[in-house]
């Protein structure tokens, strides 16, 4: 669950402060997805921060994942951030080390045995049909594939909140397209909440999931949840995915 | 922490410092030069101590008795010197004793004439004194003692070898202090230049849940191998290069023959490794705590 009230960031002082968030109030409940759209500016990447407790609002009052983040300790925050999985626009895969590396290296952190590592890793990358690609170096993957490391890594740890930051950014329209319905179907067969930022308006219309639009700081528009199931169907990796979970 | 995570952490610095063999390499290089810089100002100060000590042992006071004593008042004498706090050494050279010395010097029938009763020198003492900055005072606590009738000193040469010792104490530990400063900080810098390069990982362990204990733990341990490292090759070189001093140069005047590096390798070997090492781990900590701190600016 994630909970924004009266939430305000401004960053600077005086005649030079620039007001990233203001006033932003909002409830996604738990197994939500939800597109975060909005141009340059508009405020997705503060409220991202915010979320990851990268930043702290100036002023109002954050709950995710049942941490009220104004209250957060410092020493408590990596703990709040193993609940959840981030995939990033630009990849951020570690070049020094192979598929299967990147992808445990979230298990390794929080101190899963090497068996238990070998066996999920080996699953996540199944399920994200990157069997065999666990010995290369992210060099050596196309960036559709790359994204599709990120997200295992993302997934690899069992989530409870899937922040996805521009994740088709570099990414072919097609493989757009996968890297949503992948999302799509971790939301629905594990409930996992997915929250995804993009600026791709035509994408986020091929998928029936909540749309919070955000403008100059503001929440300009929120569709809600929509009533009916999504428009997704759940293929062979719905049935992959329901043998995943331990 | 669990024990395999301990490991493969440790596994991880190792792959670390190799993959980035080139940063480390700069990082060991500047530790080196620190060291020996460190290592020498230490080997002239012990050449300087041990010039000064033989010195010291050069420089004793004659305490001459009156002639008159009695043996029990001789004694006394003696009894009332070692009282004396800055006096290190004490040796009694009777006036038997003293006239031997002479024995060469004059002949048979002359020392016949001074046998007994007819022994013109004094019973003496010979005394060597701890801290020669206190000579003056020492020497005025001597001379009140009852009984005694004269001291013989060279009081400029131990006032200026107290100062010339003074001032290379000070300088000497000015600057292996200000070394291990300027180490320090090169080193938190040269590790920071390799936290930079390695900003993706600490982001990635960061929003994946690492604490900043694990994030740090890799750093710390590869800044204690860079200072183990760092203090074994700079040993190495100093022991190699004092050696060649030792060779190289010879002085006549024996108070200033070098101190043979047979006497000073232990304290040196232990001071490069643990100083290395020091250096290594707090730079590293310093360095990470200061990223550490930067939470949510990071710029990859």
């Amino acid at each position: 669950m994630i909970e924004f009230q009266g939430v305000y960031k401004t960053y600077g002082a005086d005649s030079r402060v620039s007001h990233a968030l203001q006033d932003v109030n909002l409830h996604i409940d738990d197994g939500e997805f939800a597109f975060i759209v909005g141009a340059s500016g508009a405020g997705k990447s503060t409220f991202l921060k915010l979320i990851r407790r990268e930043e702290t609002p100036t002023s109002g009052e954050i709950v995710v994942n049942n941490f009220r983040l104004s209250r957060l300790k410092r020493k408590d925050i990596p703990y709040y951030r193993r609940t959840m999985g981030i995939v990033f626009q630009d990849f951020r895969l570690i070049d020094s080390m192979t598929v299967f590396e990147n992808v445990a290296f979230p298990m390794r952190v929080v101190g899963k045995s090497r068996r238990e590592i070998r066996h999920r890793v080996e699953h996540v990358l199944a399920l994200m049909d990157l069997q065999g690609k666990g010995n290369r170096f992210p060099r050596e993957l196309s960036g559709g594939e790359q994204q599709r490391v990120g997200l295992a890594r993302a997934l690899v740890n069992n989530p409870s909140l899937i922040i996805a930051d521009e994740p088709t950014g570099n990414v072919d329209p097609q493989m757009s397209y996968d890297i949503v319905e992948m999302l799509t179907q971790i939301n629905k067969i594990s409930n996992t909440t997915v929250l995804m930022v993009t600026h791709e308006h035509e994408l986020v219309h091929q998928f029936n999931h909540r749309v919070i639009t955000l403008e100059k700081g503001h929440i300009v528009a929120d569709t809600g949840r929509p009533r009916r199931v999504g428009t997704v169907s759940l293929g062979a990796m719905a049935a992959e995915m329901g043998g995943a979970e331990e | 922490m669990k024990l395999h995570q301990f490991f493969h952490l440790i596994r991880e610095s190792f792959r670390n410092t190799w993959q980035n063999r080139l940063m480390a390499l700069a990082s060991v290089g500047v530790l080196v030069c620190c060291l020996m810089l460190t290592g020498f100002a230490y080997l002239i100060y012990v050449n300087v101590e041990q010039v000064f000590q033989n010195a010291v042992e050069q420089n004793k006071v004659a305490v001459y008795l009156d002639i008159t004593l009695s043996d029990y008042q001789v004694m006394r004498v003696g009894q009332k010197l070692e009282n004396i706090e800055n006096i290190d050494d004490i040796r009694f050279l009777s006036k038997e004793e003293f006239l031997a010395q002479y024995n060469d010097a004059l002949s048979d029938e002359t020392m016949d004439s001074f046998e007994g009763e007819n022994n013109p020198l004094p019973d003496t003492y010979i005394i060597t004194m701890k801290d020669l900055a206190k000579f003056r005072e020492t020497l005025t606590e001597i001379e009140a003692i009852s009984g005694v009738d004269e001291a013989s000193y060279d009081a400029d040469t131990a006032a200026v070898l107290s100062r010339v010792r003074n001032v290379v104490l000070a300088i000497g530990s000015g600057v292996i202090g200000v070394l291990l400063l300027v180490s320090l900080f090169i080193i938190v810098n040269t590790i920071k230049l390799t936290v930079h390069n390695r900003r993706l990982e600490i982001y990635i362990m960061k929003s994946v849940g690492a604490t900043d204990g694990y994030v740090r733990f890799p750093f710390v341990v590869e800044g204690l191998l860079l200072g183990i490292i760092a203090g074994g090759v700079g040993y190495g070189l100093i022991a190699l290069l004092y050696q060649l001093l030792l060779d190289n140069l010879t002085f006549d005047n024996p108070l200033l023959k070098l101190v043979p590096f047979s006497d000073q390798w232990s304290p040196l070997l232990l001071g490069f490794l643990v100083g290395g090492m020091l250096v290594g781990v707090c730079g590293s900590a310093i360095s990470m705590s200061k990223y550490l701190k930067q939470e949510g600016s990071e710029r990859l």
